[in-house]
């Protein structure tokens, strides 16, 4: 291949095409699937491998569902030697025996692109699947002790073989998931999106030839490593070190889980260390490596140059190190369970190497964020007597801040980075026997700094369905706080509850509880943390936040340092000063 | 003696004004371009009607009352957003629910990384202060569970007032089941704060999804003063100069409509003007007898892609201005940051980057004499594709040294020389144009290779060929009027509007004869508006479509449905239709799953007043007669020389293989190597690809 020549304009258009066809799957997922968390909030991950499994194009995604996609590719590569062929396609859910997903509802389906009898690339799509089987709906089950309790495990099977859908083996899957029929239009969708992928492929290789497909792909690697390694020589060599917990594992209640973080900076070569972290637990906080890898790299990631975010491949690897040992909840071994790895341990792994990188560099200090705020609520919609599983991320607080820039608002779970969306609530309320009583901003609920986290969110709804149950695996962040960066204030804590009547009861994350007809929902979520000490902030941008009643004249004065008259709205220049040279 | 009856397209872009006149005796077109007027609009429309007006020997006076019919496309409710440049506006909203145009739907700006968290906060159009929850509450079922409170109401619009506010958007939760409190809402504005505009998000899209029908109702009433005001002072200043016929608005759906209809709802004057290119494209594709077309407009700043299926122009209710989601039903066009100012840069992997940055209109590419920045028209220029004397036909001089000199800054990085670097230029800015062709088509399940593109824009006669070519598309047609595009559209566009009522049911479940009230009271409320501007009934056009998903699903598609009586029979058809439709987007259907419907959409058109290209003498194959000069031009990998043909010279069956050159006064046409061209009898350019028929 050494006699390609390949000229930048060749370079830049096989790039973009090949990360314009991945885009291209999600849009197609998105407008053909019956899930609410695939299709309207995009818990779902599309991207293109090499044949060894070097990862070429990842632009939109959750981390922790596809940035460890080189390792099921392997491993199927592996598994498949010589039998596998064009038409093909491959599911997994299965975090062992080669599946490395970060948990059960997961799904994933793998496409190998042959060319001329050749294998080439893979197209990979994971989406989280309404339903997984196991002990309750949705896959967030607190209190299994092994992760057949989780569900369906699906090891690296064929599902299609050479364009024919392997009906017998679908059926024993679906037969073993909730809502059969909704899965399996998403599954068709999931199928549906690879095969596009591998039309654009393919019309990329006639077009330009596969030594010049192959080629421009290693020199994209080779720039992009190039990059990376200059960010990472921008740091000052040495060890930084963080670290997080979730509130508990939701079998050995209220004690915390921590993972540790060393990140060692050695010229432009950066090894993240989780070397510290506590064993793998009975609950169901546990990762696997690809999934720890997925959110280590996309931490660091985040805090490299964003010009080069439109960029990251194998080549970005190749300049990061990710150890995690064998045992360790960042690491687990069968039988462990994994439910609530992405938003509970994926959540602290990301908090955790962004803290130890903030403190590295101040230029680019990254908050921690809202926690997520989940559950799966399920019971019976009297209006079609039929079983309904809610679940959203509209109860999320914000962004956290970032050097420069105050949070994002509304956008949730550092896990999915953004890419997760809200739904709608008139949708919701057609759809789901729940009222919404309140769904708004609330004051003074965010991390404090020099640049604030985006704002927390209060949600409330009234239950005009059956009794059924809720299971709050899927939150976090009651007692542990998200952190704050250079100064700036950690997340403040987060509620659910239940008000049953008179009676207020109190709903603390991975914990499952009975709900009644009536029964209003109350959920109380924390905006990020801040960068910077706030009392460094632009008096100007706190009045504006006052004005806009997210932050309170008693605030402003005791966190912000800021003396602001109610009446006039205005900053009291003399009292300011005087406050903030105390 | 009374001059010729006449007909006038006028197109305010960003940097020029287009005047298109149809003298309606001869047939002939007249161009006229002059320079946009941002501060006030109307002054470089009056400006383009006197330069018209003395183009055919006449006073204003005389020009504007010989015209019949005046058809009015402006980027102003664009420009007015993209810059930030919109009214104090603030919100009437459900209590406990005021921040969904923060919270969006946890939406990042569109196209930032994923992996870019270094980004501003969202700023929404009307800030958290001015966004005022008033007691009220409807049910997705169209029950009131509260009613409006009046005095609330009042006090909070008189909030607003003591603000300075000038504009009011009405926003309640499921009032597209029941707008009976968002009405009573905007009486209430009216009688508090008479001088406010005033929108409300029932009128603006009658469908669900709040944050979606939020904004663009935020949208609306942010552009709305400033375009209400702009028609007005225009439709003064058009009459005291002796204007009497009809002024007509493009809007965004690409209809027409009077301004008296469209004026309270602004949202619809977004993309005013390229939201016309279909309908041209629709128009010169008749003549050739093409109804699989692709509409291709290459301006200063950006590329617009717009498809034509079946003779059958597209809307879409997904889209998102600037940082803005618009909801309401437009033309399916995209854009992409590519056009003739398109700055070219190196980026962070050493690559060379064509746009999004622009040089725009000021300083404008560095061959215009102030800018310095390399751009793709220097680049075109540089390769001989334009003459440096004979752009809009010796109006502007370029500077070919500048250009190269511009062009030296990327070439430096790039290890090329500067003509290499300016191949590659012209090369990427192509692929970047064939790329977004690709998206936008493929996505909606359309074979580019089956059609014929139509080129427009100042850019597009120069590189169309080169994007057809390297998308295998058999065939192009450049129109003479190709610089003058939009306004071209605006002649073959009908008379009408957009209706919709949400009608969530499962299709088992639904009642046709509910349905049928629904289409009924929507064309009834058609034909009532179509009488107001002197439209007789009969020669209203209804297309009804439902939107439709599987039960379960989140996205819809929208499906036809025959006019007249709906009955059982119309709705198991439709089912049926939505599954073949479902089948051709996604290439899969699930005739086993339920389907439900949700939105009843009609819409209701009539046709504008017919007209014809005029014809040209014929003179047979030879062009040898229009034969101008011959330029060294860079074509495969050198420069060769090529054949320059004037196109005032040119006549009905001249052939002309490429590669070659066209020049006319507003617009120059490149052949590339494997096309032919053959002039057509309206004079406008057919390339083919060489070995096709």
């Amino acid at each position: 291949m050494s006699d390609i020549k390949l000229d930048p304009t060749t370079i830049s258009t096989i790039w973009h095409s090949m990360q314009t066809a991945t885009k291209e799957m999600r849009h197609i997922i998105d407008r053909t699937c019956q899930n609410m968390l695939i299709s309207q909030l995009h818990d779902v991950s599309c991207g293109l491998w090499g044949a060894d499994g070097s990862t070429i194009a990842v632009p939109v995604g959750l981390p922790v569902q596809f940035l460890g996609g080189e390792f099921p590719v392997r491993d199927l590569v592996a598994k498949y030697p010589d039998d596998m062929a064009p038409g093909d396609v491959f599911l997994s859910n299965d975090p062992y025996h080669g599946g490395h997903a970060n948990h059960l509802p997961d799904w994933a389906f793998f496409r190998p692109i042959f060319y001329n009898d050749e294998l080439l690339f893979f197209t990979m799509t994971r989406a989280h699947q309404q339903d997984t089987g196991g002990s309750f709906p949705g896959g967030y089950f607190p209190n299994g002790h092994d992760i057949h309790a989780e569900g369906i495990c699906i090891p690296p099977t064929r599902v299609v073989k050479a364009g024919v859908e392997q009906t017998e083996i679908f059926e024993l899957i679906w037969n073993n998931v909730r809502f059969a029929e909704g899965v399996k239009i998403d599954n068709y969708a999931m199928i549906a999106s690879t095969k596009v992928c591998e039309e654009r492929v393919t019309d990329l290789l006639d077009n330009f030839g596969r030594d010049t497909v192959l080629a421009c792909v290693e020199e994209m690697f080779d720039r992009t490593e190039r990059a990376v390694r200059a960010e990472i020589a921008k740091i000052p060599d040495g060890e930084y070190t963080a670290e997080a917990a979730t509130d508990d594992d939701g079998t050995t209640l209220d004690e915390h889980v921590w993972i540790r973080v060393k990140v060692t900076i050695d010229g432009d070569q950066m090894t993240i260390d989780f070397e510290d972290s506590d064993k793998q637990r009975t609950g169901f906080v546990n990762c696997v490596y690809a999934a720890t890898y997925g959110c280590a790299s996309g931490a660091a990631i985040m805090t490299f140059d964003p010009a080069l975010s439109d960029y990251h491949n194998a080549g970005t690897m190749r300049a990061i190190d990710i150890k995690a040992p064998l045992g360790s909840v960042v690491n687990c071994e069968y039988p462990a369970t994994v439910g609530a790895s992405p938003v509970n341990m994926g959540n602290q792994i990301m908090e955790a190497v962004l803290d130890a990188l903030s403190k590295a560099r101040p230029d680019r200090a990254i908050a921690a964020w809202g926690k997520h705020r989940g559950d799966y609520t399920f019971g019976v919609d009297p209006r079609t007597n039929e079983r309904y599983v809610r679940t959203s991320f509209d109860y999320d607080g914000s962004a956290g801040a970032v050097w420069g820039y105050d949070g994002y608002q509304g956008v949730t779970s550092l896990t999915a980075m953004g890419a997760i969306n809200r739904g709608d609530m008139e949708e919701m309320e057609a759809r789901l026997p729940w009222r919404i009583l309140k769904y708004e901003m609330v004051e003074d609920f965010t991390g404090e700094g020099r640049w604030r986290g985006g704002p927390g969110i209060h949600w409330e709804a009234v239950n005009e369905g059956s009794d059924g149950q809720m299971a709050t695996g899927s939150s976090d962040g009651d007692v542990v706080q998200g952190f704050g960066a250079q100064g700036g204030n950690p997340s403040p804590v987060c509620r659910t509850y239940i008000d049953r009547g008179d009676e207020r009861i109190r709903v603390k994350p991975h914990r499952m509880v009975d709900i009644k007809e009536g029964d209003i929902i109350i959920k109380q979520s924390s905006g990020g943390g801040g960068v910077g000490d706030p009392a460094e902030r632009d008096p100007e941008m706190v009045l504006e936040d006052v004005i806009n009643e997210l932050v309170s004249i008693k605030a402003a004065r005791e966190i912000y340092k800021v003396d602001i008259d109610p009446k006039t709205q205005t900053i009291n220049e003399d009292e300011t000063r005087k406050l903030r040279a105390a | 003696m009374a001059p010729n009856p006449k007909r006038l397209c006028v197109d305010i872009g960003g940097t020029f004004t287009d005047c298109l006149v149809l003298d309606e005796a001869t047939g002939q077109f007249s161009l006229i371009k002059s320079p946009t007027t941002p501060s006030d609009p109307s002054d470089g429309f009056m400006d383009g009607v006197a330069k018209a007006a003395k183009e055919f020997g006449e006073t204003i006076e005389v020009f504007l009352g010989s015209i019949g019919v005046l058809i009015h496309g402006t980027t102003l409710a664009t420009n007015v957003l993209l810059t930030g440049k919109g009214a104090k506006t603030g919100m009437l909203t459900t209590q406990n629910f005021r921040d969904f145009l923060e919270i969006r739907r946890a939406i990042k700006p569109l196209h930032i990384s994923l992996f870019n968290v270094f980004i501003p906060p969202n700023r929404p159009l009307i800030p958290r202060s001015l966004r005022l929850g008033v007691p009220e509450r409807t049910l997705y079922t169209g029950e009131i569970l509260e009613p409006l409170n009046d005095d609330e109401t009042a006090a909070a619009v008189a909030k607003l007032q003591a603000e300075g506010v000038e504009a009011a958007a009405v926003c309640f939760l499921h009032s597209y089941a029941n707008p009976t409190n968002e009405r009573r809402a905007a009486e209430i504005v009216k009688s508090v704060a008479p001088d406010m505009y005033v929108t409300t998000s029932h009128e603006t899209i009658h469908v669900w999804r709040e944050f979606e029908r939020f904004n663009t109702t935020a949208v609306g009433a942010y552009v709305g003063p400033a375009v209400a005001n702009y028609l007005r002072r225009l439709e003064e200043r058009l009459k005291q100069s002796g204007f009497n016929g009809s002024l007509l608005m493009m809007l965004a759906n690409g209809l027409v409509q009077s301004v008296d209809q469209c004026i309270d709802r602004a949202v619809y004057f977004l993309h005013s003007g390229p939201a016309a290119a279909p309908s041209g494209a629709r128009f010169l594709g008749e003549i050739e007898g093409k109804d699989q077309l692709l509409s291709v407009d290459m301006g200063g700043t950006s590329f617009d892609v717009g498809l034509v299926r079946h003779g059958e122009i597209p809307t879409t209710s997904e889209s998102w201005v600037a940082d803005q989601r618009v909801a309401i039903r437009m033309v399916d066009i995209e854009s992409v940051g590519t056009g003739g100012g398109s700055i070219a840069s190196i980026d962070s992997l050493g690559l060379l980057r064509v746009g999004p940055e622009s040089a725009g209109a000021d300083p404008g590419p560095a061959c215009f004499g102030k800018g310095d920045e390399p751009t793709v028209t220097d680049a075109d220029l540089v390769l001989g594709m334009l003459s440096a004397d004979f752009f809009l036909g010796g109006d502007i001089d370029l500077d070919v040294e500048r250009s190269k000199t511009a062009i030296e800054k990327v070439a430096k990085s790039l290890e090329m020389d500067v003509v290499e670097a300016a191949h590659s230029i012209f090369t990427l800015a192509n692929m970047s144009m064939a790329d977004e062709i690709i998206k936008v088509s493929t996505k909606r399940g359309y074979d580019v290779r089956q059609a014929t593109m139509i080129g427009g824009g100042g850019g597009g006669p120069v590189h169309a060929g080169f994007i057809a070519d390297r998308l295998n598309i058999p065939s192009v047609i450049i129109p003479s009027v190709a610089s003058l595009y939009s306004a071209f559209g605006m002649y073959a566009m009908d008379i009408g509007e957009d209706y919709a009522r949400s009608h969530v049911r499962r299709v088992d479940a639904a009642e046709p004869s509910e349905i049928a009230a629904l289409y009924q009271e929507m064309e009834a409320e058609a034909l009532a508006a179509f009488e107001k501007i002197g439209v007789k009934k009969d020669l209203v056009k209804f297309r009804r479509t439902i939107d439709m998903r599987y039960i379960g699903q989140f996205h819809e598609v929208e499906v036809d449905v025959e006019g007249g009586d709906f009955t059982a029979e119309s709705l198991a058809n439709a089912a049926e239709g939505f599954g073949a439709k479902h089948f051709e987007l996604f290439t899969f259907q699930m005739p086993w799953k339920g389907v439900e419907l949700l939105t009843l959409r009609v819409k209701a058109t009539t046709p504008n007043a017919p007209f014809q290209l005029p014809e040209i003498s014929s003179g047979g194959p030879d062009a040898g007669a229009a034969k101008k000069l011959i330029r060294q031009c860079y074509f495969g990998e050198e420069f060769i020389d090529v054949q320059v043909y004037d196109g005032s010279k040119l006549t009905a069956a001249n052939e002309i293989p490429g590669p070659a050159i066209i020049e006319e006064t507003t617009t120059t046409v490149v052949i590339p190597e494997n096309y032919d061209c053959l002039v057509n009898a309206n004079k406008n350019y057919v390339l083919t690809r060489k070995g096709e028929s």
